[in-house]
């Protein structure tokens, strides 16, 4: 196991922010590129921190640095004011009097495996040796999370009406277009072609119109990513990625889209076809 | 016959088509209500939820929401002070802490365990035995009721975190009053109320006149602008929020994101229904040039075509709008039951929420969609050269 990296954010309170000139010798924070900007604080500037609400105790540090925050939908909405301290110096800072140096303790520790495939493995050994200890794999874990999960069927639900709604507008427009079809089929069958070859033909322009019409979607659904992208990334000061049309939803999006514009066109031909040729060719 | 007769015989002569028709506008418009009543459903039902506690004000010692900022010092004087303000009914101290009911084996039942104090009714609805009293007795929540099986009457034992789940706090012994009703509580969270003198004394004697926040009461005379203003006064160093400010913040929070889902879904619906309209209806027209073009022929003027037209896409979207009603009733209870699932949302809480600006809209946004959809077939019917049509039916 090799220990990378240990971070704890601190909610601390920026009493005040002053511009002296920077003395080497204090240590160095990160500030949160949302606290730079609302507090006008640049990198260099020395700033007092204190762990409690009133200010008490404040302690001086030098902004090494200014970072945009990780994104997390979770605080979606808020202005992240944040600090980063190296560890050492914030159990400094928020140790109580009397509280000997070395009894701390952290929320968290992050880890980062030599290979990431054994995330799944190493929690699970790290729970059978650390009772208590609640180790989980990074990566899904935002996903798997109750509030993610709960939109992601959310927006499931919204897809199935999308597409229930969708698909009784392309019957009917697919009854109005066979419909229009209706004399020049006539025809096809007086001069003796085949219901199973006029059907073929119909399946075949389905087939086309829906690949088409899909890939037209696909290539409306990516540019509209970027600009909802945009817009949400402006509205909440986030660089959260909101929409992601990933490999897989494209591929689910065409074994959608095809399958139902292609019955649909079949299903509105089927009930033309019944009919008999001359009828159909009658003006 | 009049426009709106003739355009109904179009339709049902074509009952298929109509009916898919007026069925899509259906499904469309019953998203498109859904998401009107997404759009201000969760700011409607948290303004509900705040009014039913019956308190107007909330006084905290920071910005941060009650519970998740620093305690308010002598909180139970600051609370009797504001009482006695002629703008003020009354006010209570509540607190906000952890527990451990010990009853639960060996871990424990974790709850969330308030203490409250003060002059004012207390912010819960009693379902069974009786309100707290004196002395060491709290009321609990029916998910606590049902999974320890603890009636009024029940002595229960149980260990406070008031800090940090790292204390060792003594357990302490508590009589179980009643069963009540919390506004705040989750579907399944667990939720007990003592006095906050108890819940003081349950997490060490100290800070045992401090609070998370005081809830007031305005005299109905005088309305909550001016008690926050009295409030304010008289506690400088606090924050007091009226349930409307509080309920904008909460607007302004993380949960924006269901009005800006609900205003880019509504957008992208309506799209598509005018879309899928103006096409359905084009279609149509263009099968029926001939007939229109004989119509002319026969005396029926320019606007009474275009009438019978927008009339045609009146009755779809008609149709399909008032069946979208029901329907869209159904869908907002089926994704309010989803949504609800989100963790640490109230159960009192709705995310779809009717409301009848919602309805005025949804038929304000139809009748357009009605409109915009007729245009074009409008055009075609109003520039269609009567004699050249018909020659070309006639050669076809």
């Amino acid at each position: 196991m090799i220990l990378r990296r240990i971070v704890i954010a601190l909610a601390a309170v920026v009493t005040a922010a002053a511009t002296l000139h920077a003395a080497d010798d204090l240590p160095s924070i990160l500030i949160s590129r949302q606290l730079s900007e609302s507090e006008h604080i640049a990198v260099g500037d020395v700033v007092r921190l204190s762990a409690s609400a009133d200010g008490t105790s404040p302690r001086p540090f030098r902004v090494s640095g200014v970072y945009e925050p990780t994104p997390d939908p979770a605080r979606l909405g808020a202005v992240i004011r944040e600090v980063q301290l190296h560890l050492p110096d914030l159990l400094t800072l928020t140790r109580e009097p009397g509280i000997p140096a070395g009894s701390e303790y952290v929320q968290t520790i992050n880890v980062a495996l030599v290979d990431p495939a054994d995330a799944a493995a190493f929690s699970r050994e790290i729970q059978a040796r650390m009772p208590g200890v609640s180790a989980q794999p990074a990566t899904g874990a935002a996903e798997s999370t109750g509030p993610f999960l709960v939109l992601r069927r959310f927006h499931l639900a919204i897809a199935i009406v999308t597409i229930v709604a969708s698909t009784v507008f392309l019957l009917a427009l697919t009854i109005m277009l066979v419909d229009e079809r209706r004399a020049a089929v006539g025809v096809l069958r007086l001069i003796g072609l085949p219901i199973r070859r006029i059907i073929v033909q119909l399946f075949i322009e389905g087939a086309l119109i829906a690949t088409i019409g899909s890939l037209f979607g696909l290539v409306l659904s990516l540019v509209s990513e970027g600009l909802i992208n945009r817009f949400f990334q402006w509205r909440y000061d986030t660089a959260l990625v909101f929409v992601h049309v990933t490999p897989e939803v494209a591929a689910i999006c065409v074994a959608i889209a095809v399958p139902l514009g292609v019955s649909a066109t079949v299903v509105a031909s089927w009930a033309l076809l019944r009919r008999n040729g001359l009828r159909l060719a009658r003006r | 016959m009049n426009a709106m007769g003739f355009a109904w015989r179009s339709l049902v002569r074509q009952p298929a088509r109509a009916s898919l028709g007026v069925l899509g506008v259906a499904a469309v418009g019953a998203l498109l209500f859904d998401m009107l009543l997404l759009s201000q459903g969760l700011v409607i039902s948290m303004r509900d939820l705040f009014e039913r506690t019956g308190f107007d004000l909330r006084v905290t010692a920071t910005d941060s929401l009650p519970g998740q900022g620093p305690l308010i010092p002598n909180a139970v004087a600051d609370a009797q002070a504001i009482a006695k303000l002629p703008t003020v009914r009354s006010a209570i101290a509540l607190r906000f802490a952890n527990a451990s009911i010990l009853n639960g084996g060996q871990r424990g039942f974790y709850t969330s365990f308030q203490g409250v104090a003060g002059t004012g009714e207390h912010p819960w609805t009693i379902l069974r035995g009786r309100d707290m009293g004196t002395g060491a007795e709290l009321v609990i929540n029916e998910n606590i009721s049902t999974r320890l099986r603890l009636e009024p009457g029940a002595r229960v034992v149980l260990r406070a975190f008031c800090t940090s789940e790292e204390q060792a706090l003594p357990p302490v012994p508590f009589t179980v009053a009643g069963v009540a009703q919390f506004p705040f509580d989750t579907p399944n969270g667990a939720t007990l109320a003592t006095s906050l003198e108890m819940l003081a004394n349950a997490c060490g004697g100290n800070e045992s006149d401090d609070a998370d926040v005081i809830m007031v009461a305005s005299q109905e005379s005088a309305g909550p602008a001016a008690a926050v203003a009295d409030v304010a006064k008289l506690l400088p160093d606090l924050r007091v929020l009226s349930n409307a400010e509080a309920v904008n913040r909460f607007e302004r929070g993380g949960f924006t994101y269901f009005r800006q889902i609900s205003t880019v879904l509504t957008t992208v619906t309506l799209s598509f229904a005018v879309l899928l309209i103006t096409v359905l209806l084009t279609v149509s027209i263009n099968q029926r040039l001939g007939e229109i073009a004989a119509l002319r022929a026969l005396g029926f003027s320019r606007w009474r075509v275009v009438a019978d037209v927008l009339c045609e896409s009146v009755l779809i979207v008609g149709g399909g709008g008032l069946l979208s009603l029901p329907l869209g009733g159904l869908l907002a209870a089926g994704l309010d039951n989803i949504l609800k699932r989100i963790p640490g949302i109230p159960a009192q809480v709705h995310f779809f929420v009717f409301e009848p600006g919602a309805l005025r809209v949804h038929l304000l946004l139809l009748a357009a969609t009605a409109v915009i959809a007729a245009l074009y077939p409008i055009r075609i019917v109003a520039r269609l050269p009567i004699a050249a049509t018909l020659r070309d039916e006639v050669v076809g």
